[in-house]
């Protein structure tokens, strides 16, 4: 096992609707390459922030005849939740992705097999990319954190 | 040309589905679909099993996917991924010519869903400078699709742009997730395959679907022809005003076909179905059927008609409700 990027960062509502890139070069053709990344917190726990977010959206996105009626059953959409996903690029282009719900999330990349929403293939030395698509933050911090590494084969393909 | 029931609009785990492809087509076979389409979330990935499920189940998967996007989502058929990362709110035609490029077509998926932060970029966002572009717009979305809120003004944007001229497919999508026998019925999307249906093909479906022959329906399949001057023309065709311009009206039949799938038959009541013919002057007829009758035919004055269709109404699970509706057959001058 081989260190490659370790990184963390702090986000804030305003980071919705953002990419974060980070690009990191393979030095040779891996085995395996082994993806951890978690956010926190996933849920607005807080009911009065998550009532004026829910509001706001059934404003914007709710025909004007309606809103009263979906504003009394506003708890319906509630809780509202942070959403990162991730996606890579590898030397040669789109890798795959996981759009999906669960803020822990391991994956393992490798030349047969690889975790869902990924493509199996060779591990190849170069530079690869992987994109934090960051579609929404409802609450005032949230924290990733992204550990990636070079591996051994082994038949561990797993993926929250 | 065959009438084929498709589910367009499907995910897996390989995005945020629960059921496996497999799981999927089983169910989607018992539910009377010949094929689906496969659109997870930003990845084809699920593709890698296609060839092994059609085999074992019978059901055609045509690859797909749904850009979920920060300003939308935009459904892509027959093509393999594209890239939609480097695309701002205004430069959705940058990424509709990557799939147009590659001969696939692109959906507006949803486009009146709640968006961010209810659900993220579900409401389509994304201005639209030439809806020429568009391929085609998921008016129905979710099972029950008559009965959802969000899809009337999709249903009624629809109607919209074919007002304006414009020759956007309209098509059901159940954004299927999950398998599981209390669900609620999902629509069909009937395409019109030309060509053998025994191997389907993504090029099949993709020609349907550029091409308007469509039907989305609870049950029954509709399909409307027009006989023009010694001429046929069906779901999807475009007839020219000069080869009708010596006759003063133009003649319209009226087919509905009930599905041998008995949920299907409890679920549609097969009395009192009325046929309502629309276009771009309103609405051109109404007429309530005679039970039991599968066919309705009707004079039309095709002057200033740029599109017609045909909306079934009737009894869906106990309320009155559109149960099924044409694509358009269009006139041009």
């Amino acid at each position: 096992m081989k260190d490659l990027l370790i990184v963390e960062g702090t986000l804030t509502p305003l980071s919705s609707k953002t990419h974060i890139t980070y690009q990191f070069n393979i030095p040779g053709p891996a085995e395996s390459l082994r993806i951890d990344f978690s956010y926190s917190p996933k849920v607005l726990d807080d009911k009065e922030q998550a009532r004026v977010l829910i509001e706001e959206a059934l404003d914007k996105y709710v025909d004007p005849s309606l809103q009263a009626v979906y504003k009394e059953q506003w708890e319906k959409f509630a809780p509202l939740k942070n959403l990162l996903t991730l996606s890579i690029d590898d030397p040669e282009g789109f890798r795959g992705s996981a759009h999906r719900h669960p803020n822990h999330q391991h994956h393992v990349l490798s030349p047969h097999e690889s975790s869902p929403g990924f493509f199996a293939g060779p591990i190849h030395e170069g530079v690869w990319r992987v994109t934090i698509s960051v579609h929404c933050v409802v609450t005032s911090e949230c924290r990733y954190q992204l550990h990636i590494r070079e591996g051994e084969i082994d038949h561990e393909v797993a993926s929250i | 040309m065959k009438w084929l029931p498709f589910e367009l609009h499907t995910h897996t785990p390989h995005s945020d589905g629960i059921h496996t492809l497999l799981e999927m087509c089983r169910k989607a076979a018992e539910l009377g679909f010949r094929g689906i389409a496969l659109t997870d979330h930003n990845t084809t990935s699920g593709m890698a099993d296609a060839a092994q499920v059609t085999e074992e189940t019978g059901v055609a998967i045509i690859p797909g996917l749904e850009w979920t996007t920060f300003y939308g989502h935009m459904l892509t058929l027959g093509v393999p991924y594209c890239e939609w990362r480097d695309l701002g709110p205004k430069d959705i035609h940058k990424g509709i010519d990557r799939v147009h490029r590659q001969g696939g077509v692109v959906g507006i998926a949803h486009p009146f869903s709640l968006g961010s932060p209810i659900c993220t970029g579900c409401h389509w966002e994304y201005e639209i400078q030439d809806w020429n572009q568009v391929d085609y717009m998921e008016v129905w979305h979710e099972t029950l699709p008559p009965m959802r809120n969000h899809n009337a003004p999709a249903f009624e944007q629809w109607t919209n742009l074919l007002n304006q001229g414009y020759r956007i497919a309209g098509t059901a999508g159940r954004d299927w997730h999950h398998s599981n026998d209390e669900s609620d019925p999902p629509a069909y999307t009937y395409l019109g395959i030309v060509g053998d249906t025994d191997a389907l093909t993504k090029e099949q479906a993709v020609d349907a679907i550029r091409t308007g022959r469509i039907c989305i329906s609870m049950g029954p399949l509709v399909t409307i022809e027009l006989q023009a001057d010694g001429q046929s023309y069906h779901t999807g065709d475009v007839i020219r005003r000069s080869d009708c311009a010596n006759v003063e009206t133009v003649e319209l039949t009226v087919r509905i076909d009930h599905p041998s799938i008995a949920s299907r038959r409890q679920m549609v009541q097969e009395e009192g179905l009325t046929v309502i013919v629309e276009s771009n002057l309103g609405e051109c007829c109404r007429s309530a059927l005679a039970d039991g009758a599968t066919v309705f035919q009707h004079s039309i004055r095709p002057e200033k008609l740029l599109w017609l269709r045909v909306r079934l109404y009737g009894m869906l699970s106990g309320v009155l409700s559109t149960i099924a509706f044409t694509n358009p057959i269009y006139f041009e001058d």
